[in-house]
Order: C-alpha cells, then structure tokens, then sequence
C-alpha cells in the first residue's frame, strides 16, 4: 500500500483552521464587548447656545454641530487643536471624538458662547 | 421714548441725541417698511466701520471682532432683504436713516485720522455705545410697534445676535484699558 504523506505545513494549515473554527464563535462577542460601536451625537446652535451645553462621550463617537441661526458660528477648542470651520446657517460639522481630545470648546466668531466635551 | 431719552443721558452718544432731535418725530411711530430701512441702514454702517478698523488696526482682537461685525450684520442683511422680496416690499428712507447716516460719515472722518491704540480704543468704545444705542430703539421702539409678524420674528432674532455683540464690544473695551 502506498503511503499518502502530507506535507507538514497542510498539517500546521489544518490545525490553525480547526482551532479559528473552534474559539472564534466563543471570540467574537467578547470583542464585540470590549469595542461597542460608536455613536453620532449632534449638538444644536440656536439662539447663540450650544446644547447639550455638555455632551458625554466616548473615543470613537462622532460628534455633529448644526448651526441652526442665521449667522455663521464655529465650534472650536479652547487650545484650537480641533475646529469646525465655518458653519454657515444649516451647517453641518462632524468630529471625532479622540482620546486626547481637548474637552472645552467656544464660537470663535462669538467668544461668549462655550460649552464642553466629556470623554468618559 | 422715555427709556431712549435716559440711554442718551447715560451714553451720551451724539449719535442718540441726532436720533430724537429728529424724532420729536418718534422712532415708535415709523411703519414696518421705514423700521426695515433704519435696521438695514444701521447694520450697513457697523460694516463700514468693521472695514476702517480692518484697515486701520493691527490688533488681531479688533480685527476678530471686526469681521464678525462684517460677517453677521451682512447675514442679518441678506435675511431682511429675502424678507422683504417675498413680502413684495421696499425698505422706505426716512429721517432717522438720514440721521444715522450723516452721524456715521461724521465719526468715519474722526476715526479716520486715528492711528494705534487710541485707534482701538475709540472703535471699542464705540462700538460698545452703538450696539447699545441702537439695541435699545430695537428692543423699545421697533419690536413693540412692528406689524408685520414675519419682521417682527427677524428683529427679534437680529436683538438677540446684536446683544451678543454688545457683550463681546464690553470685553473688547475691557481688555483695552
């Protein structure tokens, strides 16, 4: 009878695959867990306010500003190192939400209005 | 009337005092169509005076300010004026609009001839007492006798953009002292 020889590098394949066939369904949903999805948050500028006037988040989420006056307005970190641009009336702008990012943000065109980001 | 006569006593701004030596003719008593052109008159003069403070100024403050003044007065603008249009009507000049203007030409020439920090600080305090001025004949003399609801709703939503203004001129003066 002839002997059938698999190579061993098929065999290390196989094995792999059983294994990944085996522990990935147990895998996946502890991953999931660990990463739950992001989610869009939006922030309405009406009547020269930022509401909610403080928005919890966490890393990942996106953030979106509509400017819903009828001047132009910008949300803008106190240290600058995030911005908006330039919302004109029914703007929309998004960013998302770092690690890092830096929590207190003001209108650079109207330095009164402030409001803020709390990463969780 | 009454609460316009005191802000001229508080201010001092000449230009209120030309605002009711011509209106022994009352601000109260214009219709809608002439308020929608001392509105549109006044934003246009905060724009000119954003443009000489650009011109003039090298303090970055002043030019934010400035621009912002330039930005939402001519916002304001473009909505009265869409207003206006789908309203089938003409902002109609009258004395106060003539008064406002011949004020402004006035102080132009006087800022003019400015230079640096008394530059600045004039603008500032200016635009502090204008925005001042001009937020008091909005808040007591137009809104309260604006027919028209649509108008009406606008001044009410340019009143409150020009308050922030006011804040934000009370800073700028602030921090120039």
């Amino acid at each position: 009878m002839r002997r059938i020889t698999i190579p061993r590098r098929e065999v290390v394949g196989w094995a792999v695959a059983a294994f990944a066939a085996a522990v990935i369904p147990f895998t996946i949903p502890v991953v999931a867990k660990m990463t739950p999805p992001s989610t869009n948050h939006i922030v309405e500028i009406q009547n020269f306010v930022f509401s909610p006037a403080t928005l919890k988040v966490k890393v990942g989420d996106r953030i979106t500003w509509i400017n819903k006056d009828i001047v132009p307005h910008t949300a803008t970190a106190h240290d600058k190192s995030w911005d908006t641009g330039n919302l004109k009336p029914n703007d929309r702008g998004t960013v998302t939400v770092t690690k890092d990012m830096f929590a207190g943000y003001f209108c650079r065109f109207h330095p009164s209005m402030k409001a803020k980001i709390d990463v969780q | 009337m009454m609460k316009i006569r005191n802000l001229i006593a508080i201010t001092g701004i000449a230009l209120m005092a030309s605002i009711t030596g011509a209106q022994a003719n009352d601000p109260a008593k214009l219709n809608d169509l002439q308020i929608a052109h001392v509105a549109y008159t006044a934003d246009n003069i905060d724009i000119r005076y954003a443009h000489l403070a650009l011109a003039i100024s090298t303090n970055p403050k002043i030019h934010e300010f400035a621009r912002t003044m330039i930005r939402d007065h001519t916002a304001v603008n473009e909505q009265a004026l869409a207003l206006l249009k789908k309203l089938k009507a003409n902002p109609q000049d009258n004395i106060l609009s003539k008064q406002l203007t011949a004020n402004s030409h006035k102080l132009v020439d006087k800022m003019s001839k400015l230079r640096g920090k008394a530059f600045d600080r004039f603008y500032a305090k200016n635009e502090l007492g204008y925005h001042k001025a001009v937020n008091n004949l909005v808040a007591n003399a137009f809104i309260p006798n604006i027919e028209n609801a649509e108008v009406k709703s606008l001044f009410k939503a340019g009143l409150k953009i020009f308050k922030v203004h006011e804040h934000h001129a009370a800073m700028m003066v602030k921090g120039l002292k």
